[in-house]
């Protein structure tokens, strides 16, 4: 009998736990779901907010003169994309295509939204991780080895973390440029999309990160050092290096696990300037040419993307936070 | 053990990067000479289709498209898709004899149709900038026989066949035009030219195959057959430091629109300089001549006396930009005026004077002339980065400093792109002064920025908003004027008369230039635009 019931109660456990597990699951894609409407409609409006007419603006950059244009020049403009029907129609239209996956098409290219953002998405997002893995090395690097350490060392190396985080990219993506590529000559000045080109752009995000995570890691790595358990370790006979990156690291790195969620965002909009300074392809010019030219479709699509993409590396940090926390599998 | 596996993992994703930046160096390290068969073209901007009416647009379709014309150094047009053209008595009427045996890249035949179909296809849109220069006078275009097609006039042009040079009017495949998609034909048109578009990454580059098939060179053009190099990668470098930089360091053998402060250490560097001085309307600025302060000539033809233009250009532009006075038409144009171009020299005293009498004879504390309490004030929106480069800005911002001497407060706003297209300031209420150029092979560019403007056929690209029927009579004139030195007249004539009024005034002549590196031999600028062209061209030891 006890042993009857002992399974049905673990079995109601888990059922439990299915609900719970499931309920947060549900609360999660509907967070998604609201945060992607939020930023489809915050682009949405933001474009229709921009001052002048876009039939004009299509036709100018079809034209190359900037010029005012007769509603006949116009007409076959305003037909074919619909941009005399009200604004709450288009956008009913427009949240319409995005339920069905449909982004719409360029008003300059010609062709759908996916497929322009598909051929430019795989350059941002190598640019992006490429950055972000940079940033680790970088900041686990310069922590592990000035963290903790004696007065001036330990100071030194926080103002580095300090004036790392507040480098403005685009000075530093010049600064990079003008050295490495035009002055030792040690990279292509013309990167493009090859594999040699992507050290100098990923270095542009990965500095700034790398300061940033590090402010926010080397105080809990610094209290971390402190723990009883440090102190065990080295009992047993544990080397420094050993236990700074086997113990003390993978407690004070939580925070940066949590930030890291956040840069894929921000190395995202960081890739906007990167991808201008080194004239490579990718989403972010993408994005400043499609403002450029007004081209509404191509602009929500790859703000709703971008949106996407946080989402999705939010949910990845919640994961990753299991994984190296295992308290928080338990509770 | 959780810990571990992301520990690996960490691990792992360091040593991959580490591994891929190491292959990255040493492969930089190892870069072998450029392949002989590309030639690495380093351009400024990236248009959103191939084909179309603005100057992006043409620079690159000239690579693949064939027109019916080609322009000379002389400035005549010389056989290209055709053999020769005449024009009837009235000159109303233009027949065009075309090359036998030449085929589109899809292999449909260039024919009297096809090109009879592109006239329509232009004026219907298809190029906005051909539809300008066709309309007002061009009727309809039909095949006679296989190979010749007659185009109809309802005035005469007696420089119709020279227009028909600019890429805008570049010849393409009647079935590709009709069967394909649009987007199709905005990311690889199908001409008949010595290239291809292969490919386009957008965002990078455009890579242009050669067509091995080619028949159809320009009569101006150096050799016959295909071109000598197999491929052209056109990539899109939009900082000037950029592209000088890749052609130092060898990774580019071509480079577009060499900033003019860059223009003496390239040429010491030992790379051929090549610059074409673009006719047509120059760098220029308009007055809007509808609202005040500017709708009172004299105070117009103050705010030129203002300006030592000529000592701005100079300085800004390091003797590589060339001034220019003419307001009108660029001294590259056929039927240039130097008297218009000379009209007002640097005179602070004079201009004081008229703004004096015009009634502009107060200052205000901060030195601005003021009338009956209103400042001396312009609004001056320029298109930065599109139609203005950064040499461009600068000269515009020594205009503001001298104007201030007399007594003009100009607000200069640099427009973004985005306000540039949609046409924030293109309207009468929206500014007073106007820069911009426009390209041509003639001063018939006249006609189309000097216009009236009426209700059933407005001209916005009367940027002065200046509506003269006199002066577009003589404008008409001249297009029309049977003999070349009549016309040259007329439209020295229609020249005087916007300096009289002082309706616009001339800054700086636009240039397209390019920078060549000593390993590439035979690029020339074609000469109705000024684009490079590469069919010649061959790489030497």
């Amino acid at each position: 009998m006890t042993l009857t019931s002992s399974t049905e109660r673990r079995a109601s456990e888990r059922v439990g736990r299915a609900v719970r597990g499931g309920r947060r699951l549900a609360l999660r894609v509907i967070g998604a779901v609201v945060v992607l409407w939020g930023a489809a409609t915050a682009a949405f409006l933001a474009q229709i907010a921009l001052p002048g007419d876009r039939a004009t603006a299509i036709f100018n950059i079809r034209a190359g003169q900037a010029q005012e244009r007769t509603p006949e020049e116009l007409a076959p403009i305003v037909d074919a994309f619909g941009l005399d029907d009200p604004v709450l129609l288009q956008y009913l239209h427009y949240i319409g295509g995005l339920l069905r996956g449909d982004l719409g098409t360029s008003y300059q290219q010609f062709r759908p939204v996916w497929d322009l953002i598909g051929e430019q998405l795989a350059a941002t997002l190598t640019l992006t991780l490429a950055g972000i893995v940079l940033s680790w090395i970088l900041m686990v690097a310069w922590v592990t080895l000035t963290a903790g350490r004696g007065g001036r060392f330990r100071n030194v190396g926080a103002a580095v973390d300090t004036i790392a985080a507040a480098l403005p990219p685009y000075w530093l993506g010049i600064l990079l440029l003008l050295v490495f590529a035009l002055w030792l000559g040690w990279f292509p000045v013309m990167g493009g999309s090859g594999l040699i080109g992507i050290l100098l752009p990923a270095l542009t995000l990965a500095i700034p990160l790398a300061g940033f995570m590090g402010q926010s890691v080397r105080a809990e790595y610094e209290h971390t050092l402190d723990q009883p358990f440090v102190l065990s370790a080295r009992m047993r006979g544990m080397g420094d290096l050993s236990v700074r990156l086997r113990h003390v690291l993978r407690h004070a790195s939580l925070p940066a696990v949590t930030l890291t969620g956040w840069a894929l965002g921000a190395t995202i909009s960081g890739a906007v300037i990167v991808e201008q300074i080194y004239s490579r392809p990718g989403i972010g010019k993408t994005l400043v040419s499609a403002v450029g030219a007004q081209d509404l479709p191509v602009v929500t699509g790859v703000v709703v993307l971008v949106a996407a993409l946080y989402v999705v590396a939010n949910v990845l940090v919640d994961i990753a936070y299991t994984l190296i926390d295992s308290r928080l599998r338990t509770s | 053990m959780a810990s571990s596996r992301i520990r690996r993992t960490l691990t792992a994703a360091s040593a991959a990067a580490m591994l891929s930046m190491l292959a990255a160096c040493s492969q930089a390290a190892a870069a072998a000479p450029q392949d002989d068969d590309t030639i690495v073209y380093a351009h400024q901007q990236e248009p959103q289709c191939l084909f179309g009416g603005w100057i992006e647009q043409a620079y690159i379709s000239y690579q693949f498209l064939d027109n019916l014309f080609s322009l000379d150094e002389n400035g005549e047009a010389v056989p290209w898709l055709a053999e020769d053209w005449s024009r009837s008595e009235d000159g109303l009427t233009y027949t065009i004899d075309l090359q036998s045996g030449v085929s589109f890249t899809d292999g449909t035949p260039v024919d009297a149709e096809a090109v009879a179909y592109n006239f329509d296809y232009w004026v219907a849109g298809g190029n906005s900038t051909a539809q300008v220069w066709l309309g007002g006078y061009y009727e309809s275009a039909e095949a006679i026989d296989d190979l010749t097609v007659e185009v109809h006039l309802s005035r005469p042009y007696t420089r119709f066949i020279e227009n028909l040079t600019q890429s805008y009017f570049g010849i393409q495949s009647q079935h590709a035009l009709e069967t394909r998609t649009d987007e199709e034909n905005c990311r690889a048109p199908i001409g008949s030219g010595a290239f291809v578009v292969d490919e386009w990454n957008r965002g990078e580059n455009v890579i242009l195959t050669r067509n091995d098939d080619y028949t159809s060179p320009p009569a101006n053009a150096r050799h016959d057959g295909p071109a000598y190099v197999k491929t052209i990668d056109w990539r899109f470098i939009p900082e000037g430091i950029t592209r000088v930089s890749a052609l130092k360091a060898g990774e580019a053998d071509a480079i577009y629109d060499i900033p003019a402060v860059e223009w003496a250490d390239v040429d010491e560097g030992g790379y051929e300089l090549h610059k074409y001085v673009t006719p047509g309307r120059p760098q220029q600025v308009s007055f809007n001549t509808t609202r005040a302060p500017f709708d009172e000539e004299d105070v117009r033809k103050a705010f030129i006396l203002s300006l030592d233009r000529k000592k701005i250009v100079e300085a800004v532009g390091y003797g590589v930009i060339p001034y220019e006075g003419n307001g009108a038409i660029s001294r590259a144009t056929p039927g240039y005026d130097e008297g218009a171009a000379e009209r007002y020299a640097f005179d602070p005293d004079e201009a004081n004077a008229l703004l004096d009498a015009a009634g502009w004879d107060e200052r205000d504390e901060q030195g601005y002339r003021v009338r009956d309490g209103e400042r001396l004030e312009a609004v001056f929106p320029y298109d930065a980065g599109t139609i203005i480069n950064a040499d461009g800005a600068s000269i515009f911002q020594a205009v503001q400093e001298q104007a201030r001497e007399t007594g003009f407060k100009v607000d200069l706003i640099p427009v973004a792109a985005s306000d540039t297209w949609s046409g924030a300031y293109s309207t009468p209420d929206s500014y007073d002064l106007k820069a911009g150029y426009w390209t041509s092979v003639n001063a018939g560019i006249l006609y189309i920025n000097w216009r009236q403007s009426t209700e059933d056929n407005p001209n916005f690209a009367n940027s002065a908003f200046y509506d003269d029927p006199e002066l577009e009579s003589i404008i008409e004139q001249a297009n029309s004027a049977g003999d070349i030195d009549d016309q040259n007249a007329l439209y020295g004539e229609a020249q005087e008369y916007i300096a009289d009024h002082a309706t616009s005034f001339g800054l700086y002549d636009r240039l397209s230039t390019l920078g060549v590196s000593p390993r590439l031999a035979g690029v020339w600028q074609e000469h109705a635009q000024g684009g490079p062209t590469f069919y010649d061209a061959h790489f030497v030891d």
